[in-house]
């Protein structure tokens, strides 16, 4: 099973949100990176076949996923930023529904129902109105329903928004075991979402794809480039707006400051391992002024 | 569940809309059974009625029209001329009413021989002024014309149809006018519109479209569930209304005196071309509503399925209500420019007193087909426009 965007391009109200995607994924876990207003949330929107592309196409084993049509939408699962639900539907309700969407045979859907609450921690909460639930529990259902028909493309835009440490380590946990032999694609924003579990990490930013390599990878490409120097806060406050500081950390009146630099940024400066995290400020050049955009 | 017991259940059986079924079938008994009231006084004074009215059902009697001329002439000095406002100041005095009927049903035996003048240039109506128009044509030689062919056919009808008969259908009218009148328009298509509104508006409003789109079944079946579930949602509002105002009308008086009698004797529906009997009118007139309010329905189905918000389709789908309303109450100058526009307009083609109570032929690729029947295929290819924009548009939707 095979994925294509070719030369995908979305214009929005006179804005280039996509500027010419061209990448192909095959099985396995796909971790896309990006800060806010990247274009993340399009590109999964087009390939979820809720947003048509301005320009180019997506193709699934070759054809074209709006050839395709509803045999390709039979094939994904899709968790959108945003779960929505009708004010009177039960948890239950909510994935009958979605399992109806999905032309799930009713046997089958009663089984995985079951399961996937088990799995997502919902079974009692099932046939209490969605209304009612948590932040997280809505999220949860969410991942139920975009798992209910055991989808071959799984496309989870921002799962974890919501869900407490323990509930993100579990969602990692189905997602790892879940994506043998299919291909999960997972946007983000939180690093170490993708970090444990994804084997592919895209990194995006202003509508472009601007990197695609493993974890490793990338960690690789930082050795050398972050270091950790105590300074006192008064040093801390001038040097800030010059450097990208990963890490601010208070030690013994002193501050420790993980920063990310080409070259030693001072004398006393020691090199630290590098994280994912390092690799998405330093590859998106996230020097304060910059965030604040 | 299916998809269609799912949409039913989003669109009508849901704790909310059950409230509003409920709230609407109290209004439409209110209505039924106020309209009865106002009609004529208590059941003694219906029971009076029906035995002094029973004495002059059948032909036309010139006696009992002079007597009921002289008591007309007498009544109409105090109260004037509107027989509906005779009637309820009256409506204690059962002998008072029925001279004022059997005087409105002396006018329609003489509208029926001779018309009344002035009469409409596009729709004359009576023998001797149907004969004097066709011999008018056919010696300035326009026997073939389709015009000419037009009134030879309504002479025909009414010839065959005869002078109208009296009889008792003071409960029929009343019947009639709640299912026939723009107020009917009021209470049952304005409901529909904010019934039928969410239906796909609510997916655009709430973000479900991500879900609905992104599935299988979201851009093919779901739209058949939805239409299917949109006829239901009608067909429930519209028996409500239609039951609601059939048994409120009816029971207060324990009787439905009139059923048989031919619709010719309820003044409304004098001109019928209809050689139907008044249970006849009601089957047809409650088939009607249902058939007209699904059409209604189905083109608010489309409205919703190309606006965000669910006011926004109420919205839209009421201007189109009302400016159908509208049209059809502009004069005879401006309908008659319009035409077909005001003809087979949401608010003529939905009232059964235009639909069954009038004498229009249309003369279609040479043969003369009455309204209702010009009507349906007029309808049905409303709907399918309707239907068609609904699966092409959830075909090629997209979130923003």
């Amino acid at each position: 099973m095979e994925l294509q965007f070719e030369n995908i391009i979305k214009n929005y109200k006179g804005k280039k949100i996509l500027k010419g995607i061209s990448l192909t994924m095959g099985t396995g876990v796909y971790g896309l990176l990006g800060p806010n207003g990247a274009g993340k949330t399009t590109m999964i929107r087009i390939l979820a076949d809720v947003l048509r592309p301005t320009k180019g196409s997506v193709l699934y084993d070759g054809k074209d996923i709006h050839a395709v049509g509803d045999e390709y939408r039979a094939k994904i699962g899709y968790l959108p930023q945003d779960v929505s639900f009708y004010s009177d539907f039960t948890g239950r309700d909510y994935l009958e529904y979605s399992a109806t969407l999905k032309g799930m045979e009713k046997a089958r859907t009663k089984k995985r129902i079951e399961e996937l609450a088990h799995s997502v921690g919902l079974s009692d909460d099932l046939n209490r109105k969605c209304a009612v639930y948590s932040g997280g529990m809505q999220r949860r259902l969410g991942i139920a329903q975009a798992l209910l028909d055991d989808p071959e493309i799984l496309i989870l835009d921002e799962p974890t928004s919501g869900l407490d440490p323990y509930e993100r380590i579990k969602f990692r946990n189905i997602i790892s075991a879940y994506a043998k032999d299919r291909l999960v694609l997972l946007s983000t924003h939180i690093v170490s979402d993708v970090e444990q579990i994804a084997a592919h990490i895209m990194m995006m930013e202003y509508g472009v794809i601007q990197h695609i390599h493993t974890g490793e990878e990338y960690i690789h490409m930082m050795e050398g480039r972050v270091w950790l120097v105590e300074m006192s806060a008064e040093q801390l406050v001038s040097y800030q707006n010059r450097a990208v500081i990963s890490n601010v950390r208070a030690k013994d009146g002193r501050m420790e400051v993980r920063i990310i630099e080409e070259t030693m940024p001072s004398g006393d400066a020691v090199q630290a391992i590098p994280t994912l995290e390092d690799a998405y400020l330093y590859l998106f050049n996230y020097l304060p002024e910059k965030s604040r955009r | 569940m299916s998809l269609f017991q799912f949409e039913l259940r989003k669109l009508l059986l849901n704790k909310k809309n059950l409230v509003l079924l409920l709230c609407l079938f109290t209004l439409y008994s209110l209505v039924g059974l106020t309209s009865t009231m106002f009609l004529i006084g208590g059941n003694d004074s219906y029971r009076a009625y029906e035995e002094l009215a029973a004495a002059c059902e059948g032909p036309f009697d010139s006696e009992k029209a002079a007597e009921a001329e002289e008591i007309y002439q007498e009544i109409s000095t105090r109260y004037g001329t509107d027989s509906r406002m005779i009637a309820r100041s009256v409506k204690d005095q059962p002998e008072i009413i029925l001279a004022v009927n059997y005087h409105a049903y002396t006018e329609r035996v003489e509208e029926y021989w001779n018309g009344t003048p002035p009469e409409s240039v596009e729709e004359p109506y009576g023998i001797a002024l149907l004969q004097a128009k066709i011999a008018e044509m056919e010696s300035q030689g326009k026997q073939d014309t389709a015009d000419c062919r037009e009134l030879s056919a309504s002479l025909q009808r009414l010839e065959e149809l005869g002078e109208p008969e009296f009889a008792n259908t003071l409960l029929w009218e009343n019947l009639f006018n709640n299912w026939g009148e723009h107020m009917m328009q009021f209470l049952l298509f304005v409901p529909l519109a904010f019934v039928i509104a969410p239906v796909f508006a609510v997916e655009r409003s709430s973000g479900m479209d991500n879900l609905i789109l992104s599935s299988r079944n979201g851009r093919h079946r779901i739209v058949t569930a939805k239409l299917l579930s949109v006829l239901v949602a009608s067909t429930v509002v519209g028996v409500l209304y239609l039951a609601a105002t059939f048994m409120f009308g009816f029971l207060p008086h324990g009787s439905f005196h009139g059923w048989n009698a031919a619709i010719q004797s309820i003044p409304t529906y004098a001109r019928s071309m209809f050689q139907w009997k008044a249970w006849h009118l009601a089957a047809a007139g409650a088939v009607w509503l249902i058939f007209t309010g699904a059409v209604y329905s189905l083109i608010i189905c489309f409205i919703s399925s190309r606006m965000k918000s669910q006011m926004g389709t109420v919205g839209v789908s009421l201007a189109i209500l009302f400016v159908n309303v509208g049209l059809a109450a502009m004069g005879d100058t401006v309908t008659q420019r319009l035409g077909v526009l005001v003809d087979f307009g949401l608010t003529n083609v939905t009232l059964i007193k235009e639909v069954f109570g009038g004498y229009k032929v249309f003369y279609v690729f040479g043969m003369n087909v009455s309204y209702p029947v010009m009507a349906i295929p007029v309808l049905a290819s409303i709907a399918a426009v309707a239907v068609f924009g609904t699966y092409r548009g959830q075909k090629s939707r997209t979130v923003a």
